[in-house]
């Protein structure tokens, strides 16, 4: 899937099974044209490695509330990012505090990670007066100015271009400042990938374009978005380094997004990086991170419990708070437009309804 | 006070802004080395060097996309769009983006740039070179439009774009780009957006123009003063916010409108103006408000003098509008 939002019927086809997930039903995956990272293994820290899954596991359970919240018709619109934790989470764990993440539309455990409270999200889903945003985006993606966690639109790739500026602006600065940004590999077609990604390398920004390729970009397969042997080479024609990871391994993500950051940072420009989602049928990205943690003695089936009923409680209190929550008020729509509210729009906002 | 034509007195507050400010960058086609096609850049390389004043590579939205990303950042970019018939493939970026961050963020993420570029016709450059789109970004909310017609304002507003924490297109007649010249303070200044200016006043009818069209306002004015016709003589400056107070105002006074512009008639900025006045100023019109725009067709090479609204096409306007 690429980062268009999906509309309710499609995305709940698919989570039900239908043909994104049939075994089979992928295309063909490509030899790699591009050698996976060359990092070193990465020795993962004890506490790094149960957060990576605890947060995992955040991701899991609040995208399955929130399709069924969409199955309700309670919310009109959320593109699920099941299946695709381990990219998600281990890419946007690789950065530093003060680096930019630039989120595509299922990239909300990207922001939980930078520190968005999960009430917050509940509030943005909902379009509350508590969202930061007003209500004034449809949900997904959200932003978290506290942490640099971007706004973006819901359109293919406009994006891209915005975190290659910000990572050329602080190379300008000279500052220690790198930019991610997820994409789908559907928004590979649009000019604005192309163009971002020239620009970086032209500009030798230090950038991460992370591009999660799970072979279907809404009912498009892979092979009708290019004819490249995967998205990786792309990077070539840009001058920049192309590499291609198994997008099911949030360690093997969190190693090459943590080398390509490095490299930015050092001088030496940006990277592609293609995450290859096999999909959830095949590769359980959450059960596989769960395996490696109980085969390092670090989980169990006691800690899984209370994870997941932690876990559970705190989506139901978030997600029934914002539930509740008011909508913003009608004023309010006025505000923002510009800095200071001009005064043709005044007018309109202190208009009455006549009947 | 110093004598300076367009182009210089918009070096003249690039210069002195970037000096002021640290934040400030230039990025675009041709701006560095070379200082612009048309050299309102030349010299702003030299001085400032390759971080701040950017030679890019040859594609409008990738110059606004990457901006967004620098005034994200807290940079405050001043790109520069080579021709306004250039601005297309930065439509989507300068529309769904830069127009909507502040709005659609809250208010937290608001991206500032100024987009510099030339617009209109006059100087035999063609269909590609030679359009006024400026209604196309009036009709998108969290746009500012703004079009200098002489030296002076066109610094004092370039300063005041700049500064205004709204993203500003900045539409530069390179008609008048050497042909208009006048006196420029040396120091800084700035001329408030939103502030239209009466350059001449008169009781008969008024006529609301902008840019390289004022000057033909003006000339048919002076030909309808010799027909007995009073003509009170409106330069918008900021096309939005437009100083709906200042049109109001004047049409109040006369009774009379005429609009000139070198855009299309139909849904140019001409018709949201009439709209305006009648909304505003109905009961106090004794004539229908009238328009002389571009014809409704792509903007000729050999014919552009055909088709721009020149002195000739405005005086029997005026005249008809004023003898209703």
């Amino acid at each position: 899937m690429g980062s268009r939002p999906i509309g309710g019927r499609l995305a709940l086809t698919r989570r039900r099974g239908g043909a994104r997930f049939r075994v089979g039903s992928a295309p063909p995956m490509q030899p790699l044209a591009t050698p996976p990272s060359d990092a070193p293994a990465l020795a993962l820290s004890d506490e790094l490695a149960v957060a990576l899954y605890e947060q995992m596991v955040l991701a899991r359970a609040l995208d399955e509330r929130l399709v069924a919240l969409q199955r309700e018709g309670a919310i009109t619109q959320h593109a699920s990012a099941v299946g695709e934790e381990a990219t998600v989470v281990g890419a946007v764990a690789a950065m530093h505090d003060e680096d930019w993440v630039f989120p595509s539309s299922r990239e909300f455990a990207a922001a939980l990670w930078r520190g968005m409270p999960l009430a917050a999200y509940a509030h943005h889903v909902f379009g509350t007066a508590r969202d930061a945003g007003q209500g004034r985006n449809a949900p997904d993606p959200p932003f978290w100015k506290a942490a640099r966690v971007a706004s973006v639109s819901p359109l293919s790739g406009t994006h891209i271009p915005h975190a290659v500026g910000v990572a050329w602006a602080a190379r300008v600065r000279k500052v220690d400042v790198a930019a991610l940004v997820f994409f789908g590999e559907g928004a590979t077609s649009s000019g604005d990938f192309h163009t971002g990604l020239n620009f970086a390398g032209v500009s030798r920004a230090p950038v991460v374009a992370l591009c999660r390729n799970n072979g279907w970009a809404t009912s498009t397969p892979a092979s009708r978005q290019t004819a490249s042997d995967g998205f990786a080479v792309k990077a070539v024609a840009y001058g920049l380094r192309g590499v291609r990871v198994d997008g099911g391994d949030v360690v093997a993500v969190l190693s090459a997004v943590r080398e390509a950051r490095a490299r930015a940072a050092a001088g030496q420009g940006g990277t592609l990086v293609e995450a290859v989602i096999a999909g959830i049928d095949r590769v359980d990205p959450v059960a596989r991170m769960r395996a490696q943690l109980e085969s390092r003695g670090l989980w169990g089936a006691d800690r899984e419990q209370q994870l997941l009923g932690e876990v559970r409680a705190d989506v139901e209190r978030a997600v029934g708070e914002a539930q509740a929550g008011k909508p913003p008020a009608r004023e309010s729509l006025f505000d923002d437009v510009y800095a200071e509210l001009p005064a043709y729009l005044r007018e309109q906002r202190d208009q009455r309804d006549t009947g | 006070m110093t004598q300076m034509n367009m182009v210089q007195a918009i070096n003249d507050g690039l210069r002195q802004e970037m000096r002021r400010d640290d934040r400030v960058v230039v990025l675009g086609e041709d701006v560095g080395k070379v200082g612009g096609v048309f050299r309102v850049t030349q010299g702003l390389w030299d001085e400032f060097g390759d971080d701040r004043v950017v030679d890019t590579p040859l594609s409008e939205g990738g110059i606004i996309g990457t901006a967004i990303g620098m005034a994200l950042f807290g940079l405050l970019p001043v790109p520069e769009i080579q021709f306004a018939d250039f601005i297309y493939p930065a439509y989507d970026q300068i529309v769904s983006e830069l127009a909507k961050l502040r709005w659609r963020s809250g208010g937290e993420y608001p991206a500032k740039m100024v987009v510099r570029t030339p617009v209109g016709g006059g100087i035999r450059g063609g269909l590609y070179h030679s359009q006024s789109p400026e209604s196309l970004f009036i009709h998108v909310a969290g746009l500012k439009v703004v079009c200098p017609s002489n030296p002076h304002d066109a610094k004092g507003l370039l300063l005041a774009s700049i500064r205004d924490p709204d993203p500003v297109l900045f539409f530069e007649p390179k008609r008048i780009y050497r042909a208009a010249k006048g006196e420029v303070p040396e120091g800084d200044y700035t001329v408030p957006l939103g502030k239209a200016a009466v350059v001449r006043e008169g009781k008969d009818v008024t006529l609301l123009a902008w840019g390289a069209m004022l000057y033909e306002a003006v000339a048919a004015a002076d030909e309808a003063k010799k027909q007995g016709i009073d003509c009170e003589i409106v330069d918008l400056r900021t096309l939005w916010p437009v100083d709906v107070d200042a049109i109001v105002a004047s049409v109040k006074k006369t009774g009379r409108v005429v609009v000139v512009h070198e855009a299309p008639k139909t849904c140019g900025f001409g018709a949201e103006l009439v709209a305006l006045v009648n909304e505003k100023a109905f009961l106090h019109l004794e004539a229908p408000p009238a328009r002389v725009c571009g014809w409704d067709t792509p903007f000729p090479y050999t014919l552009e003098m055909d088709y721009l609204p020149l002195a000739h096409r405005i005086l029997p306007a005026i005249v008809e509008t004023a003898r209703y």
